[in-house]
């Protein structure tokens, strides 16, 4: 078995030396130097002297040879996002190799054996932050099988005046530093008012008791949102002659932002997710999460500008760039939609902790929204007192228009009555997880050998971030073993999202699409939601595992993942 | 399974008449205005043949060039692993039956691998709004992945036409080519 994977191997490895004439190299230098943005000045982290690094375009097949230079007082590295490559290439200091030196240059090498959108940040301190990340582009050896006449990266970001080393300290002393929507006593005055104010007073001690506050749908705020290193004011555009197929290459490059994205007046057909082809479904508006990648196709035919829109999902703010025939137009700006507010769904009940549910009356339940409550799953509700719901009213939910039922899927991805679910500007489709489909039907799809639970958790008012209530610094490594397929179930106890993501290998996105589940290398797992993935373990060696939230793996929500070779051969050893 | 009938149920209520489906030769679209784009024609009688490949998610040829009252006779290859469709429209045609096949992808009648033979047999043409759902339009064909299917098709030479996969999101993703007119 063991030998004929080996031929196998080796075979592939003699087809590829034909192909081996191709190879590129790369030199990148990260240096710091004065940048203001928005108004907003700070000696930032660049890459070849700008934010984002340059666009890095590979050929499938390609060897390539990456000089990365480090003019930094501190250590740098660069880790190259989604790609698949030799463990000692991954650019993960501590895990992968040390990191490099001030004054040094690091030489990566790999094998290019994959195509589409990626991206490439340092995995060192918060220097993604500071302005260090920059798009991958890789083009496939045989055509797409899709079709487009011209194409654009665009590369969302965070930019913030303060350093990363500032943002991470103010939430570790105050971890509603950012909140600056959170209640206030007025607003307590109101609401109780409006609820009655034991109602009030208990609702503020429930979402106290979980250290929570429902505004808390972000961590940090302040951000600028740029497209491509540029902000609203600067506008960056991409041209276009009309009725062309344009490909818009999605990256979400943020340290801690998502964002829904939407082009007023045209459909998106989303044709890649994280790199991989996905059957073309057309929508009219998608989430991209932190680090996530999405490739759409439009057709603009009318001879105008339209506005690429990327609201974040707090709703602080717009990254903005322009489809425009010509330079020096631009599209409008709406309104931003009104800011979401977590719900007692977006609670699960292990972050409740020890709190007496019974007490709460569920007054604030008369208010929610029940026309998402189609298929919710009370079965965690059990100990509740329904007793206050006698009163609601159900009965205009006959007439629920399910002409809106275009999207096919329903959205489960958030938990049933959550307040993060996100909802089309002009009501049309809203991408869900369950529309990826893979593009080619996966082979060896079986059930996993083995399941690994990780809870999310953590504990916004001390920020700590973990995996399984345990700290990076506190954990064992998780172990795998090649060969073998392995079921991750997430499940978030925490109220914040988590974009989880495993470096070398792929993760089978299970949204019950079976041999279509497509390839993540980030997956957004919701609050008080569960999430599997398959993970075929194909790669040797010793990768990371971590939330992409900046500040929440830099306070422990991360591991090391050790991938061995099967006992068995060991043993022979 | 009685949730898919349900909202089937309930989809054909709630979409009452605003849509309007093109009948058998989508020659009444929207007002009525859909160009004369010709008619099925006899296989022996074609002046030639056209092979045309279908893959995921594109077809092997970019344009075919047609002279008016000419008719040709395709052969269809799917060598993808993926359902797909050929048809002969306008632009606007194809933009109406997507929404056709994106209810029937729905209904459960095909998935995005092949036709559902137990619903294809179906008589949807007596519920209300599902007419035309049965895909037997002569301007246009299925195929399923690995087979090869025939249509003859005379040109009448007045339309701006395209041959299309109104899949839900293939035309979109660039599965569409043109007919040019040679004068």
């Amino acid at each position: 078995m063991r030998l004929s994977n080996m031929t196998r191997w080796l075979l592939a490895l003699a087809a590829l030396v034909p192909l081996g004439a191709l190879a590129g190299t790369y030199d990148l230098v990260i240096d710091r130097q004065p940048i203001t943005i928005d108004g907003k000045a700070k000696t930032a982290m660049t890459i070849n002297g700008g934010i984002p690094g340059p666009t890095l375009r590979f050929k499938e097949g390609e060897e390539v040879t990456l000089n990365v230079t480090n003019r930094l007082d501190v250590d740098t590295s660069i880790h190259w996002h989604g790609l698949l490559l030799p463990y000692t290439q991954d650019g993960v200091p501590g895990i992968s190799f040390p990191g490099i030196k001030p004054g040094e240059t690091f030489t990566y090498r790999f094998p290019i054996k994959q195509t589409g959108t990626y991206w490439y940040h340092s995995h060192s301190g918060f220097q993604e932050q500071e302005g260090v990340y920059g798009p991958i582009v890789i083009e496939p050896a045989n055509r797409e099988p899709f079709k487009f006449d011209r194409e654009y990266v665009v590369m969302l970001s965070d930019w913030s005046a303060e350093t990363g080393e500032r943002i991470f300290s103010n939430l570790k002393g105050q971890s509603d530093y950012y909140n600056y929507n959170q209640q206030t006593v007025g607003s307590f005055i109101k609401d109780a008012k409006d609820k009655g104010f034991s109602a009030t007073l208990k609702d503020r001690l429930a979402w106290g008791g979980m250290r929570m506050m429902p505004t808390d749908i972000t961590d940090v705020s302040g951000y600028s949102f740029l497209v491509n290193g540029k902000s609203t004011d600067d506008n960056w555009t991409g041209l276009f002659r009309p009725g062309e197929r344009v490909r818009l290459r999605f990256v979400n490059g943020s340290a801690m932002s998502y964002f829904d994205i939407r082009i007023p007046g045209l459909k998106m057909t989303v044709v890649q997710a994280d790199g991989n082809n996905v059957q073309p479904v057309s929508v009219d508006e998608f989430r991209i999460a932190v680090a996530e990648t999405y490739d759409v196709i439009v057709q603009p035919k009318e001879d105008r500008a339209y506005s690429i829109l990327a609201e974040s999902i707090d709703r602080s703010g717009f990254a903005r760039g322009t489809l425009a025939p010509r330079e020096g137009l631009a599209g409008e700006i709406p309104e931003l939609r009104e800011r979401p507010l977590l719900t007692m769904s977006d609670m699960s009940m292990a972050s409740m902790g020890g709190m007496d549910h019974g007490s709460m009356g569920h007054g604030d339940m008369a208010g929610m929204d029940h026309s998402r409550m189609q298929g919710m799953d009370h079965s965690n509700m059990a100990g509740m007192d329904h007793s206050q719901m006698a009163g609601m009213d159900h009965s205009n939910m006959a007439g629920m228009d399910h002409s809106q039922m275009s999207a096919a899927v329903p959205n489960n991805d958030y938990a049933p009555g959550s307040g993060l679910v996100p909802s089309a500007a002009n009501g049309g489709r809203f991408l869900v997880y369950g529309d990826l489909k893979a593009m080619t039907p996966y082979a060896d799809y079986r059930e996993p050998d083995r399941e690994i639970e990780l809870r999310l958790t953590g504990n916004m008012e001390r920020y700590f971030w973990s995996i399984n209530g345990l700290k990076y610094s506190e954990a064992e490594p998780i172990r795998l073993t090649q060969g073998e397929r392995v079921r991750i179930k997430f499940i978030n106890d925490t109220m914040m999202s988590h974009p989880m993501h495993l470096h070398g290998m792929w993760m089978q996105l299970d949204k019950g699409n079976g041999q279509f589940n497509p390839l993540k290398h980030v997956v957004n797992v919701a609050p008080n939601t569960t999430l599997t993935v398959d993970v075929p373990v194909d790669a040797l060696g010793e990768w990371a595992f971590h939330c992409h939230l900046m500040y929440h793996m830099a306070s422990g929500m991360f591991r090391k993942v050790i991938v061995e070779p099967p006992a068995v051969q060991s043993a022979a050893r | 399974m009685t949730f898919i009938k349900h909202s089937v149920l309930a989809l054909c209520l709630s979409t009452g008449s605003t849509l309007v489906f093109a009948n058998e030769t989508h020659n009444s679209g929207q007002g009525g205005a859909e160009p004369n784009i010709g008619q099925a024609g006899i296989a022996a009688k074609a002046a030639r043949t056209v092979e045309v490949t279908l893959k995921d998610n594109y077809f092997d040829t970019e344009a075919v060039t047609v002279k008016a009252g000419e008719t040709i006779h395709f052969v269809l290859k799917n060598e993808g692993a993926l359902l797909h469709e050929f048809n002969i429209g306008t632009s606007h045609m194809h933009e109406g039956h997507q929404t056709e096949m994106l209810k029937m992808m729905q209904h459960g009648m095909m998935t995005m691998t092949g036709m559902n033979q137990d619903m294809a047999g179906m008589d949807h043409g007596s519920m209300p709004d599902m007419d035309g759902m049965a895909h037997n339009d002569p301007n246009s064909v299925l195929i399923n992945p690995g087979e090869t299917k025939e249509l003859t098709w005379t040109f009448s030479g007045d339309a701006e036409l395209e041959f299309a996969c109104n899949m839900p999101g293939h035309y979109q993703a660039g599965m569409v080519g043109e007919f040019k007119h040679d004068a």
